[in-house]
């Protein structure tokens, strides 16, 4: 090989370490100078699960966020979602800390209440193979509850304090359960109504009060919320679950007549559809008998 | 100056003729799609794994219209990629951003990989879903939003993780029994086969009985493990739908894995149990007509044995009707019939066949719009074109597919497909997880082969599931906070989408949010205290079957009728 093909071959290297290395540099991040469009963008970044690219993105949002701006805290939050949720790579402490400082720097702020929710879902949702210390739950739902009264992270709060109860199975704390979610319910609130309404018949099928589940289960159905777009929403199972309560549990074959019916006229396709044409037939049947004063067969 | 010349030559040949052939290469290449297309034409790029000739042919009579029809300069080309390499081939073009405008989604690569693709790649449909389909003027779905003329709702485009609607589904699918009418004529004298059980074994014991030309005894059934699946779902696992009165403890309608335990554990269901040994002895009399070696051969090797006129039935979709009939042709007749079932008055399995079983229906064949499209307004309208009343009817007319839309015609070969909506299905379930499962399929394979009876698979089988299933499900539940936390994920994404909308979109973003934070994070940790409680400790002393009045509630309504005879 004479001098030149080594020249040749030196500079043909150079050109293909050059390119290799110009498609291996990171993309540049959202600039510092619009920390609206980097925070958008880390978000989008958390959703695509590049959470590299969101820590990049949220921390150029803080470095081009005035103190004490709007902007600052959103970037805080993003980055203490980041550090608690992604995986791998999590580093609860480090969320802890954002958390805590969106909580010191912007106590008032909407997103207080979302951090402070935060913090005790941290608690809550822990590794699989350990157990939560669920007494410092429900103290820190119980804190939100208190702190925020009307945001909606303060409603969330309340949904996950009284199942955390009802989970139990606890006839003591299933009963305080019961009084946290009438109360609730009571204060006229419209967001999460629908699964306080849930809870509470969990909770009185627990106590073995079939009456009140039933009332229950039709109130949560009537205040049930729905994402238009959504083409799984569907009452079938309300529908479903209301009537089999009401025939076998309360013994209103009348109302399980009204609720079966409907799953079959509004949902024709539905697995449940059989089922409940038997239903009819089997309380038809039972009725008869019942009224010619024989034991109605199983 | 010639010395120059040929030293640069001498030194750049290997170059110059790579450049040199490179250079001509594109020049071809670019010659030939001049000659193929106008100046001025739009190319649209379509990839899928359909290498059915029906398929592309479909496919190009569809474009040939679109561009007759809609725009005179669009041309299509067609990416038809085997199955075996579809995903790694997807992978590449979406990654080096080469990726046709539309590409066939949701199969050949696990859910999680679409689900990133879909989210990096693909371009969301969901602000089109719910405006009408233009292709559609004119016909009765005029004005109708998209997602409401599919026959399913759409629901196959729904991307749960994502909150998006990210593909357009073309077709439908179902299974049925196909068969060779000719041979069925020539064994049994039939020109249509009995969808009755019994009768239908009949034949298949008439047909088995006789040779062919080659001196071999002809197959009833053409079987494999894939179609011995496909058969199952909608034959011998309905059977066992009765179990949902003694294990449905929570009345959902179906029977879940610890249900079953549980249900095992008190006594409630044994393999006594009529609707279970049903199931396993249709399986015994029907796999009797496969071919021997069947759970060892693969799909097409069975549709091989049918081809050959070797065998009279084969299970099978609609996916293959096209081609079964074009493999079939100038040789002999295909014919399409339900599964067989056993009527209600059947001596043994009449108790547990109250109607014929149901049918899920789903489409499929789906396209979504990459995000590198040049062209990404006008590869939507063509997909939209073949989801029209018109387009998706003709489209699947050509292909021999059952049509996605609502109020089109099916192909007449293909209206054995109708799916019958109401009916039985499966209630087993068996599947805790572990030890448990991979006992339940070693013993499962011995019965189908023949090596032990039922009644030697329940005597082995019972104690290992009664000993091990605790244990099993415990291990199979152990990380059901890992469940939780990824929806904490998923659900800090929604809600940062919420907070940053502004207007009626704040509204549905918070809509959605609220509703998948009650859906999701609400349940697990209450559902599984219950499930432990039952796994643990079974039933209450008192309790009766979930489908079973208590005495009380008898009295109820008793009173209640004695109250409305006293009332004048």
């Amino acid at each position: 090989m004479n001098g030149d093909s080594v020249a040749r071959l030196k500079w043909g290297a150079a050109l293909v370490l050059g390119l290799a290395l110009s498609a291996c540099a990171p993309a540049s991040g959202p600039a510092a100078a619009d920390p609206r469009a980097a925070l958008i963008g880390g978000w989008q970044d958390f959703r695509l699960a590049e959470y590299d690219l969101a820590t990049k993105a949220f921390s150029s949002a803080l470095a081009g966020a005035a103190q004490g701006s709007d902007e600052r805290i959103q970037a805080l939050f993003g980055l203490a979602n980041v550090w608690n949720l992604r995986r791998p790579g999590e580093d609860p402490d480090r969320a802890r800390g954002y958390y805590q400082q969106v909580l010191q720097e912007a106590p008032g702020h909407d997103l207080a209440a979302w951090s402070d929710l935060a913090l005790v879902r941290m608690q809550h949702v822990v590794p699989v193979g350990q157990e939560p210390d669920i007494k410092a739950v429900r103290a820190g739902y119980q804190r939100i509850i208190g702190t925020y009264p009307g945001h909606l992270a303060s409603k969330e709060a309340t949904i996950y304090l009284n199942a955390s109860l009802i989970a139990t199975l606890d006839p003591a704390l299933t009963w305080q359960a019961v009084s946290n979610l009438t109360a609730f319910i009571g204060s006229g609130t419209r967001e999460f109504r629908a699964p306080a309404w849930s809870l509470l018949a969990v909770s009185y099928q627990s106590l073995k009060k079939p009456r009140e589940r039933l009332e229950a289960e039709i109130k949560a159905f009537e205040n049930v919320e729905i994402d238009p777009a959504n083409p799984f929403n569907e009452f079938a199972w309300a529908y479903w679950n209301i009537a089999t309560i009401a025939e076998f549990e309360v013994g209103d074959f009348d109302l399980a007549r009204g609720y079966y019916r409907r799953l079959i006229e509004e949902y024709p396709a539905d697995v449940r559809v059989f089922p409940s044409k038997e239903a009819l037939l089997r309380m038809d049947r039972v009725e008869a008998e019942l009224r010619a004063g024989r034991e109605a067969s199983p | 100056m010639i010395g120059r010349v040929l030293a640069f030559l001498r030194s750049y040949f290997a170059m110059l003729v790579v450049a040199g052939t490179f250079l001509w290469s594109a020049g071809a290449i670019v010659k030939y799609r001049a000659a193929q297309y106008p100046s001025d034409a739009i190319i649209l790029r379509l990839g899928h794994w359909q290498l059915e000739a029906s398929v592309r042919e479909a496919i190009d009579e569809m474009a040939a219209e679109y561009r007759r029809t809609v725009n005179p300069k669009v041309y299509l080309v067609q990416d038809a990629i085997p199955e075996g390499t579809y995903g790694q081939w997807v992978s590449t073009q979406l990654m080096g951003g080469t990726a046709p405008d539309i590409l066939q989604v949701g199969s050949m690569l696990p859910g999680n990989i679409w689900l990133s693709y879909y989210q990096r790649y693909f371009v969301p449909l969901g602000r089109y879903v719910e405006r009408p389909n233009p292709h559609n003027d004119g016909t009765v779905h005029a004005g109708v939003p998209l997602r409401k003329t599919y026959k399913d709702g759409m629901k196959t485009a729904y991307v749960d993780e994502m909150q998006e609607y990210m593909s357009i589904p073309l077709a439908q699918f179902g299974s049925r029994v196909f068969y060779n009418k000719d041979l069925l004529k020539k064994l049994t004298g039939l020109d249509t086969p009995p969808d009755e059980y019994r009768a239908f074994l009949k034949v298949c014991e008439q047909i088995r009985a006789q040779k062919g030309d080659d001196g071999k005894f002809y197959v009833p059934i053409a079987g494999s493990g894939y179609h011995f699946g496909m058969m199952g779902g909608l034959m011998w696992e309905p059977l066992t739908f009765r179990a949902i009165e003694k294990a449905d403890f929570n009345r959902d309608g179906s029977v879940g894995n610890d249900e079953q335990f549980v249900a095992f554990r008190t006594g409630r269901l044994d393999f006594d149990f009529l609707p279970y040994r049903a199931r396993f002895k249709m399986i015994e009399e029907l796999t009797r007509h496969f071919q021997s070696g069947y759970t060892g051969l693969t799909r097409d090797e069975a549709v091989f044995l049918f081809a050959q006129q070797k065998a009279v039935f084969m299970a099978t979709g609609t996916w293959d009707a096209r081609s079964l009939q074009e493999q079939a042709k100038g040789q002999f007749e295909v014919g399409v019939m339900r599964y067989p079932f056993p009527a209600p008055d059947d001596p043994f399995y009449g108790p547990v066949a109250p109607a014929r079983p149901r049918e899920q229906v789903g489409s499929g064949f789906q396209f979504g719009i990459t995000r590198t499209s040049a062209h990404p307004e006008i590869a939507l309208d063509f997909l939209l074109f073949l989801a029209s009343r018109i387009g998706n009817e003709q489209l699947n007319r050509i292909i021999g597919w059952i049509p996605a839309i609502q109020d089109t015609e099916t192909d007449p070969l293909l209206r054995a497909f109708e799916p019958n909506i109401v009916g039985i299905f499966g209630a087993m379930n068996f599947t805790l997880g572990g030890e448990t499962v991979i006992k339940w399929g070693q013993l499962h394979a011995l019965y189908q082969v023949g090596q032990i009876t039922y009644d030697q698979f329940a005597k082995e089988y019972k104690p290992f599931y009664l000993e091990r299933g605790l244990m099993d499900y415990r291990e199979q539940s152990r990380d059901w906070r890992r469940g939780m936390h990824r929806n904490e994920l998923f659900l800090a994404g929604i809600r940062a989408r919420a907070l940053f909308s502004e207007g009626a979109e704040s509204n549905t973003e918070w809509i959605r949010y609220r509703a998948l934070t009650a859906n999701r994070q609400v349940w697990a940790e209450l559902d599984r205290s219950r499930q432990l409680k039952l796994m643990e400790q079974g039933l209450e002393k008192d309790a009766v079957g979930p489908y079973e009045y208590k005495p009380e509630v008898l009295a109820a309504v008793k009173a209640r009728i004695l109250a409305a005879k006293e009332t004048p």
